[in-house]
């Protein structure tokens, strides 16, 4: 009973969010003069044969699987009230330095991948490194320096790209590094469809999926069920207590970054090691600003995110049929920021919500002696309007921090 | 203020259910105008929901309230401000940047032409100010003012929007014994203006001082009222108990000759000159409460950083038992030891948005039974969080229950349970019975004397003097960061204590 209301309401606030998401943006596509259910057909088309069909899922799954890495690498930090918004520079980083060490050498397959895929994390966790050696010796907060730090990544790789790790030839329209040998390359899951009797589709399925999966369990588990899981979120629940208990904040904040920075440098590599095998001026783009998104809607629980990056990656590839019908692709982008919007309006409500029930013992089931004919309006319409004065009195932090605290309840079992 | 007039307020069965309990049930409270009520019981007793009710936070499930004799429904606090009654809360809802007036005005502003109308809002403050003796410049900033003058903010805000009923909630919780004195007279010129207060609290030599009348509350229910004048403390408490009660009287002496706590010569600096801790001495030995009195602000939250390691010392050296703790973090301090019951709870003490066996592991993350090895043991830890729960009498629902759905003296008897199941050779109990209610007290007090018999060492922190003198082997004063006394508790008065707390017995004219 009160699992399955937890549950409810870990489920509210997304739903509500996408529902009144997909509203406001069928107003605006009603406003250019379209309209929003044949939008809507678009979107749920995956073709007509079964390989158009399972090529749809598989381009679905290829852009979720990013998504999916760079929001947890967000709501790592997220979980301890820290707001990494360097993913972006330190996937981007990550990307073109481990896709110039896999283009080096020549190594046979499993270590090849495993040295790119280390590459990567290093670059990552160095990179976020930066950021948090920057707030515990100097106090700098990490939302300003992990976007400054964005900007000189992205410089960076710029400069790396056109000068010393140029692989493509002069002259070249499109610059890239130098292609990373087979070896280098993950192999596809392409069997699975064969395997389960479906149509083969054109692209390969990344098999760095099961990479994102394996990272997805190790986060969870490490965040929700160890030591240093739980000095992380009595962290980013209240600094004081976890100082006052031992934790180093410090520390804390160290080791936090070097782990999100770490999986953020695997953000690239589905698509290095999966299609494109270098690193170069076409390679995706916004996956770190995007992960902040995924995580906001998964609530930093690893299978919302999982969720939510398949959300985004539906969306993702609405983008060109709907073009073919004359609706513009920024519809998607429309429809993803309306999402992140909502989400975060419609988690604080959500926390509030819990917050007034725990606060009357909401979370105790109800008891036979009180069911007598008074009715359960208390509990959800009945409740007070939102009095400063109800709020203000046991109210923690804010902004930011409420999206993290907010995940730590809801993610739990 | 005769019989026959109409009650300020009255409140006829009111009962008030929220899922899985009755927080209040069947209350009955007469107010009279024009005079200080109290309302007196033990934390979680209901009084909160009550006012709650009164101030139209939210509606009750079955009863009436009446204002001035006729029926009303509050649908939101602007209905209860409309009929007069105004609520000045225990935490205090200013705007720091704004000034006196602004804060004051803020929400009804007197408007000239679509633009605050700076001249009527100041006279009508200072109206208000001159005619209640608030003492109030509407040009001050907010931030300059002190706790007390903050609160006659509150008061001024309310009395501005037209109440003629005011409630104080603990509102002497926040202030030093002279503001509470000023506080007092402030009611009195309330009260000679005809305006009703219905005062909350649950100290009772105050609510005797003050109150005209007294309404107890015990378990959700009204059990009775009294009259100040004939009723003792004692007799009022036992009516909020609804038992004898105990006193904070220590058994013979328990302390042996190994110390298990040493400062020598502890600094802290603070900031803008003078250490916050200066040159602080002292032992404390196994089996031993040393008190450390002082009226807030001298330097004991310092201190008491220092020992845990929440701080770093300038100078000095801090021993356990025969080690040099000094440079040890606060979590090797813990695992060597040494047990903390904070001065804030809430700050310092739980997760509020974590259940109680959550809150169980907090401060014991290295530990079992709450961890194995580097994962955290969740069943290790509810089956732990349950026995605390029973032997500590911690009144919660289950060991999955968040930590803010308890009441304070729940809260802390969870940390006092949590901190004594670690078995500390040092335990740092900061206010241990701060912010509790009777019943709570008299049982963390119990348990402390059990830790000081079984050879525990205690440094205990607090501004109850009684609880200073009753329980500590040996009291230091500390006055400006220094400890300028050691007096023996035995031979010693609260007035004693109180006279050595302001430096006047040591230091002339110090304050």
């Amino acid at each position: 009973m009160s699992t399955l209301r937890r549950l409810g309401t870990a489920l509210l606030a997304p739903v509500l969010a996408i529902v009144v998401a997909l509203a406001i943006s069928a107003l605006v596509i009603v406003l250019i003069g379209e309209n929003p259910l044949s939008a809507v057909e678009v979107m749920l088309d995956f073709g007509d044969s079964p390989s158009q069909q399972t090529q749809a899922m598989v381009v679905i799954l290829n852009r979720a699987v990013p998504l999916f890495l760079a929001g947890l690498a967000v709501s790592v930090a997220f979980r301890m009230g820290l707001f990494n918004i360097g993913v972006e520079g330190q996937y981007r980083l990550a990307t073109i330095l481990s896709a110039a060490a896999g283009a080096a050498v020549a190594l046979p397959a499993p270590l090849h991948v495993l040295l790119i895929i280390v590459v990567a994390m290093l670059v990552g966790a160095f990179w976020a490194g930066i950021v948090a050696v920057l707030k515990v010796t100097r106090g700098v907060s990490e939302v300003i320096s992990s976007i400054m730090l964005n900007f000189i990544a992205l410089g960076l790789a710029s400069f790396l790209l056109t000068g010393p790790l140029r692989g493509s030839e002069p002259g070249a329209s499109i610059i890239t590094t130098a292609d990373i040998p087979e070896s280098g390359w993950f192999p596809g899951l392409n069997g699975v469809f064969g395997a389960l009797g479906l149509a083969e589709p054109r692209s390969e399925l990344y098999g760095f999926l099961l990479v994102a999966a394996v990272a997805g369990i190790v986060i969870a588990v490490l965040v929700k069920r160890t030591r240093f899981g739980f000095d992380l979120r009595a962290t980013g629940m209240s600094p004081s207590a976890a100082t006052a208990s031992g934790v180093d904040a410090r520390g804390m904040v160290i080791k936090t970054m070097l782990i999100s920075g770490a999986v953020a440098g695997l953000i690239g590599l589905p698509d290095l090691l999966g299609s494109s095998h270098h690193y170069g001026t076409e390679f995706t783009t916004g996956l770190g600003f995007l992960g902040i998104a995924v995580a906001l809607l998964g609530r930093n629980s690893p299978v919302g995110i999982a969720l939510g990056a398949l959300l985004f990656g539906f969306l993702d590839r609405a983008a060109i049929p709907l073009q073919f019908e004359g609706i513009p692709a920024s519809v998607v982008t429309i429809i993803q920021g309306t999402i992140v919007l909502a989400v975060v309006v419609a988690n604080e409500i959500a926390r509030r919500i819990t917050r007034r029930q725990a606060e009357r013992g909401g979370s105790q089931p109800a008891s036979p002696t009180t069911g007598d004919g008074s009715t359960d309006g208390g509990q959800g319409s009945g409740g007070p309007p939102p009095d400063p004065g109800a709020a203000v009195g046991t109210g923690t932090g804010p902004g930011v921090r409420s999206g993290a605290a907010d995940g730590t309840r809801g993610g739990q079992q | 203020m005769t019989e026959s007039a109409p009650l300020a307020v009255e409140l006829r069965g009111i009962t008030k259910r929220f899922p899985g309990v009755v927080a209040n049930s069947d209350i009955q409270l007469r107010v009279r105008r024009g005079e200080v009520h109290a309302i007196v019981g033990e934390n979680g007793a209901g009084k909160s929901t009550l006012m709650k009710t009164l101030y139209g936070m939210h509606r009750p499930d079955e009863g009436e309230i009446l204002v001035d004799g006729r029926a009303v429904t509050f649908r939101s606090p602007a209905d209860a401000i409309d009929a007069g009654i105004g609520m000045v809360h225990q935490h205090f809802m200013l705007a720091d940047n704004f000034t006196v007036l602004e804060n004051v005005v803020l929400g009804s502003e007197p408007t000239r032409g679509g633009r605050l109308d700076r001249a009527e809002a100041r006279r009508r403050i200072r109206e208000i100010s001159d005619a209640y003796a608030l003492g109030l410049d509407p040009d001050t900033l907010v931030e300059e003012l002190g706790v007390g003058d903050r609160q006659r903010v509150e008061i001024a805000k309310v009395l501005y929007r037209g109440a003629r009923t005011l409630i104080l909630d603990e509102p002497t919780a926040v202030l030093v014994p002279q503001e509470v004195d000023e506080l007092f007279g402030n009611l009195a010129e309330l009260k000679r203006e005809g305006l009703t207060v219905i005062f909350i609290s649950h100290k009772l030599d105050e609510v005797r001082k003050v109150a005209d009348s007294i309404t107890v509350i015990r378990r959700g229910t009204t059990v009775g009222t009294a009259d100040p004048r004939t009723t003792t403390a004692k007799q009022l408490a036992e009516l909020m108990v609804g038992a004898e009660l105990p006193v904070a009287q220590k058994r013979d002496s328990t302390v042996r000759e190994t110390a298990v706590l040493q400062l020598r010569g502890v600094r802290v600096a603070a900031p803008g000159g003078r250490p916050a801790v200066d040159d602080v001495s002292l032992t404390v030995r196994e089996g031993e409460v040393v008190g450390i009195a002082g009226v807030e602000g001298n330097g004991q939250a310092e201190l008491v950083d220092a020992i845990m390691g929440l701080r770093p010392l300038s100078s000095g050296v801090v021993l356990l038992g025969a080690d040099d703790i000094t440079a040890w973090s606060t979590r090797h301090r813990r695992e060597q030891g040494l047990g903390f019951i904070p001065e804030d709870r809430h700050r310092q003490g739980m997760l509020l948005e974590a259940p109680l066996w959550e809150n169980r592991i907090l401060g014991h993350q290295t530990r079992p039974p709450s961890v194995k090895g580097a994962f955290i043991d969740r069943k290790g830890a509810r089956a732990d969080t349950e026995r605390i729960m029973r032997e500590y009498d911690v009144r919660a629902p289950g060991p999955d229950t968040a930590a803010m759905a308890l009441s304070g003296g729940n809260q802390q008897k969870l940390i006092v349970g949590r901190e004594m199941s670690a078995r500390p050779r040092l335990l740092i109990a900061a206010h241990p019975t701060r912010g509790v209610d009777v019943g709570a007290q008299s049982v963390i007090w119990e348990l402390l004397k059990d830790a000081r018999a079984e050879g525990m060492g205690i440094v205990l922190v607090s501004a109850d003097l009684d609880e200073l003198i009753g329980l500590s082997d040996t009291l230091h004063v500390m006055l400006r960061g220094r400890l300028v006394a050691t007096l023996d508790p035995a031979r010693l008065t609260p007035e004693e204590l109180g006279t050595h707390m302001t430096g006047a017995a040591s230091t002339a004219g110090a304050a």
